[in-house]
C-alpha cells in the first residue's frame, strides 16, 4: 500500500476513533486530504496577519502555530512550533487560540510557509482532534516523484487509454521529412518508440492486435525531464493519448496503419504495484 | 566563587554559540559585493536542479526584483511554475507560483519596465510550457507581490528561447521578445516580437534576410536604449551538419522602437547590402545536446548590450569553437558608430577559453560588465569583469568557484543556456547558477544562504537537521559599478 493511501486510512481511522465532532463529513475530509499538499494541526495565534515578509496581508490571512505536521512535500521545511500564514476562506470561523486541522495547498515560500485553505476541521473540545490527528507523529512525506491521488485522477480522466502492458521493443524514430521540416532546438525530443504488448485495458476500448506504438522523448532536456523513458521488457501501467506532439499521428505496423500514442507526462507510466490504486481511482 | 565561574563559563559558551550560529547563514560579504542563494528557508529540503537563471529589476523601484530558474512548483505537479521575488533589493527572496505555466517552465525570461506605472509590477514574461508541445506565453503582472497568476496576453506554438527586454516609454511598456520562430517562412527564423502597448498586442518581425541552413540559431537577443534605439543580435546559421553550425553573428538595429514600416533594417552590411550587419562571418559553433563542456551542453550563447545613455556604443559577445583544443571560446566585439563598423578582433581580455553563459550590460557611466562561467581545472568559475576602456584594463572578480562534477546532472542544461546581467544605477546586478555546497572557499566574495546550511560542516539540511543532497541553486549578486 502506498504512503498516500496509508495517510488517508490514517486520517479516517483517527476520525473514527476520535471523540471529536467534526465540521466535515469523513468522506469529505478524505477528499480534502487527497487534494491537499500540506496538512497540519495548529493553533491560531493572530487574525488579519501574516507570519513573514512577502505575503500579502488581508482580512483572510491568519497566523497559525503548528502543533503537528500530517502531510507535506519533502522539499518544504515545516515542523512543530513554526508559524504558518493561512489564507482562510472564512475568517469569522477562527479566533485567537482556535485549534484546528488545516487542509491546504502551498502558496508562498520564504522565511516561512504560507498556504491557502482548502478546508479545516475544528474539534468542539478544543484540542482533542489535534492530539488524535497525530501530534508528535512523523509527518507523512509525499515523494518528489510520486504522483498524488488527485493528480493521478486528473491524468486518468484525460487519458484515451489506460493499459497494463510490457515493452517488447524500443527504437529510435525519425520524423519523416514530409511531415515537418526538421528543426534544431535544444528542446528537440529525439523521439523514440516503444512497442507495448497490451495485457489488459483499464480504460478505453479494445486494442487491435494487442500492441500499441508509444512515442516518447529520448532526450534529457528540461522540456522532457518529467516524461517517462522506456526500456525493453519494462512492465507497468501506461496512460496513453493519441499522438499530437510528434506531427505524425499514425504509423504502419505489420501492414496496417495504426494510431500512435504518446506517454509524456509525470505519472503517465506507473509500476505494477500501482494497479490497485489505478483501478480504484478509475471507479470514481 | 564556583557559581560565579560556572556562570561566566555558561555565558561565554552561550556567546560563542550565538556567534557561530549567527554566522552560519551570512558569511563574509565584503567590498559592497552581495551574493545570495535564492532558495528560501522554507524550501530547505529541496534538491532540484534549479538551473538557467534570469532576473528582472523594477526600473523605478529597484528594491523589487523577480528572478527565475528551472524550479518546479514545490507542492503540486499541476500547480503553476514559480518565480523568486525580492522586495528588499535582493537580501531576501520568496517563491511564489505566479507564472501561467504548469509545474515548471522550460524557458523563462522577463523584464520590468515602468511605463504603466505599477510600482510592484509591470512584469512582462516570455515562458515556454512543455507539457506535450512547446507553447509560448507572453504574459504580465501588475503586482508581483499580490501572488496572482500572470495574465496571458499572447500564446503561440513552435517557437524557441523567448528572450524578453523592455522599456517604459510615456505611459506604455515597449516589449521586445527575441525568439527563434519556426513558423516564419524560408528558414528566416530569427524573430523579434514587438509590443508597444504593454503586451496587449504583439507583432512578429523576422529579422533574418539571408539564406539559412533552414533556420537560425536558438539565441535571438534584443537590447534597448533609453532613446528608443533597439538592437538585436542573432546567429545566422548558414550551414548545419548536426554537430557544427557555420554561422554569422548578425546585428540589426531600429531607431524608432521597431514600429516603423521597415523595422530592424537600419543597418545594412556593405558586402551584400542586406539588412543586418555581419559582425563575424562563417564561424564554427559546436552544437551538442549532451554534456560537452563539463556536464553542460553547448551551442548557442550570445549577448548584446547598448550604452543606455549613448546608443551609438554597443557590445556583442558570443561563443564559437575557438582555437584548436578548445571546446567553446567566448569573444566580445564593440561598435561605437551604431553598429555600422565593429572592432576587427576580440576586445582585449575577451577571448576566453572553455567558457559559456556570456552576459553583457553597460552601466550609466559607460562601464561595461561581462558575466561568464568558465570550466577551469574541474571547477565552474563564475566571473564578473568590468572595464571603463573597452576591456583594455579590467577588474575581474570571481563570484563562485565550485566543483564541476558534483552534483550529477538531472537534465540539460546543467547550469543554464544563459545567465543574466543588468546595470541598475551604480550596481551591476545579475544571477548565475552553481553547485550549492555551503563552503566559503567556493564563494570568494562571501555569500548569504536563506536555506538551512552549515558552513562549518559544509552541508545542507532540511531545517529539521536531516541532510539534504547538494544540488544546483540560483544565486543573485550585486557588484558596485567601477566609477
Amino acid at each position: 500500500m502506498n504512503t498516500s493511501r496509508l495517510f488517508l486510512v490514517g486520517i479516517l481511522c483517527v476520525n473514527l476513533m476520535g471523540t471529536t465532532a467534526l465540521s466535515q463529513a469523513p468522506s469529505n475530509q478524505a477528499a480534502l486530504a487527497k487534494q491537499s499538499s500540506i496538512v497540519f494541526a495548529g493553533t491560531v495565534s493572530q487574525l488579519g496577519a501574516t507570519s513573514f515578509a512577502g505575503v500579502p496581508k488581508s482580512a483572510q490571512t491568519i497566523v497559525v502555530r503548528v502543533d503537528s505536521v500530517l502531510k507535506k512535500p519533502p522539499a518544504v521545511s515545516l515542523k512543530k512550533g513554526d508559524n504558518v500564514t493561512v489564507e482562510v476562506k472564512d475568517p469569522s470561523a477562527f479566533r485567537d487560540g482556535t485549534q484546528a486541522t488545516f487542509y491546504t495547498d502551498g502558496w508562498i515560500f520564504g522565511s516561512g510557509v504560507a498556504v491557502k485553505e482548502l478546508g479545516h476541521e475544528i474539534p468542539p473540545s478544543g484540542g482533542a482532534a489535534n492530539k488524535a490527528a497525530g501530534a508528535g507523529e512523523k509527518p507523512h512525506p509525499q515523494g518528489p516523484e510520486q504522483i498524488s491521488d488527485q493528480d493521478l485522477q486528473n491524468r486518468l480522466n484525460s487519458a484515451d487509454f489506460v493499459v497494463i502492458g510490457r515493452v517488447t521493443e524500443v527504437r529510435r524514430w525519425t520524423v519523416p521529412k514530409y511531415a515537418t521540416p526538421p528543426r534544431v532546438s535544444e528542446h528537440d525530443p529525439d523521439w523514440h518508440e516503444a512497442i507495448v504488448e497490451v495485457q489488459s485495458v483499464l480504460k478505453g476500448g479494445q486494442v487491435k492486435g494487442n500492441k500499441v506504438v508509444v512515442r516518447f522523448p529520448g532526450r534529457n532536456d528540461v522540456a522532457w525531464v518529467h516524461s517517462p523513458k522506456f526500456e525493453k521488457n519494462q512492465q507497468g501501467i501506461f496512460c496513453l493519448n493519441k499522438d499530437q506532439a510528434s506531427g505524425v499521428a499514425t504509423e504502419k505496423v505489420g501492414g496496417r496503419q495504426v494510431t500512435v500514442y504518446t506517454c509524456l507526462g509525470h505519472g503517465d507510466s506507473l509500476p505494477m504495484s500501482d494497479a490497485p490504486r489505478v483501478r480504484s481511482l478509475l471507479k470514481n | 566563587m564556583k557559581a560565579l565561574a560556572a556562570f561566566w563559563l555558561r555565558f561565554l559558551m552561550l556567546t560563542g554559540f550565538v556567534m557561530v550560529a549567527g554566522s552560519i547563514f551570512v558569511r563574509g560579504q565584503s567590498s559592497g559585493i552581495k551574493v545570495v542563494n535564492l532558495i528560501p528557508a522554507s524550501l530547505s529540503g529541496e534538491a532540484n536542479q534549479d538551473s538557467e537563471p534570469f532576473l528582472a529589476v523594477q526600473a523605478v523601484n529597484p528594491q523589487i526584483m523577480v528572478a527565475s530558474a528551472f524550479t518546479p512548483n514545490p507542492f503540486s505537479a499541476n500547480g503553476n511554475a514559480p518565480v523568486y521575488i525580492s522586495e528588499d533589493g535582493g537580501n531576501t527572496w520568496v517563491l511564489s507560483a505566479i507564472t501561467p505555466v504548469p509545474r515548471m517552465t522550460c524557458d523563462i525570461t522577463h523584464a520590468m519596465p515602468t511605463g504603466e506605472n505599477h510600482p510592484r509590477g509591470d512584469l512582462h514574461a516570455g515562458t515556454l510550457a512543455c507539457a506535450s508541445s512547446i507553447t509560448l506565453n507572453e504574459s504580465e503582472s501588475n503586482d508581483v507581490s499580490a501572488s496572482a497568476v500572470m495574465n496571458v496576453q499572447s500564446t503561440r506554438t513552435n517557437v524557441d528561447q523567448p528572450f524578453v527586454r523592455a522599456l517604459g516609454i510615456s505611459s506604455s511598456d515597449h516589449i521586445y521578445v527575441g525568439l527563434n520562430d519556426f513558423n516564419q517562412p524560408n528558414g528566416h527564423t530569427a524573430t523579434v516580437d514587438v509590443s508597444v502597448d504593454g503586451g496587449a498586442t504583439y507583432k512578429s518581425i523576422p529579422i533574418e534576410k539571408r539564406k539559412t541552413s533552414g533556420q537560425d540559431g536558438p539565441s535571438v537577443r534584443p537590447a534597448v536604449a533609453g532613446d528608443n534605439t533597439v538592437y538585436a543580435a542573432f546567429f545566422g546559421w548558414r550551414k548545419f551538419n548536426g554537430t557544427v553550425a557555420t554561422s554569422d553573428v548578425v546585428v540589426v538595429r531600429d531607431d524608432a522602437g521597431g514600429i516603423g514600416p521597415l523595422p530592424f533594417q537600419a543597418l545594412k552590411d556593405p558586402s551584400d547590402k542586406l539588412p543586418g550587419r555581419l559582425v563575424v562571418q562563417r564561424v564554427s559553433i559546436p552544437w551538442s545536446n549532451a554534456p560537452t563542456l563539463g556536464q553542460e551542453r553547448i551551442g548557442s550563447t550570445l549577448s548584446i548590450a547598448v550604452d543606455p545613455n549613448n546608443s551609438s556604443t554597443v557590445y556583442v559577445g558570443w561563443a564559437d569553437h575557438g582555437s584548436k583544443g578548445d571546446i567553446y571560446t567566448l569573444h566580445v566585439r564593440r561598435s561605437t558608430d551604431r553598429g555600422v563598423t565593429w572592432s576587427k578582433s576580440d576586445l582585449p581580455h575577451t577571448t576566453i577559453r572553455d567558457a559559456t553563459n556570456i552576459a553583457l550590460a553597460v552601466a550609466g557611466n559607460g562601464t561595461i560588465g561581462l558575466l561568464y562561467q568558465q570550466l577551469s581545472s574541474g571547477r565552474w568559475v563564475t566571473h564578473i569583469v568590468q572595464s571603463r576602456d573597452a576591456f583594455a584594463t579590467i577588474e575581474d572578480v570571481i563570484l563562485a568557484t565550485v566543483p564541476a562534477n558534483v552534483p550529477a546532472q538531472q537534465f540539460l542544461p546543467y547550469l543554464g543556456d544563459y545567465d543574466y546581467l543588468l546595470a541598475v544605477g551604480n550596481e551591476f546586478r545579475g544571477v548565475f547558477c552553481a553547485n550549492n555546497t555551503p563552503d566559503l572557499a567556493n564563494f570568494p566574495q562571501g555569500v548569504t544562504y536563506q536555506r538551512a546550511a552549515d558552513f562549518g560542516k559544509k552541508t545542507l539540511t532540511d531545517g529539521s537537521g536531516n541532510p539534504v543532497a547538494i544540488s544546483i541553486d540560483p544565486f543573485y549578486f550585486s557588484v558596485p559599478v567601477k566609477p
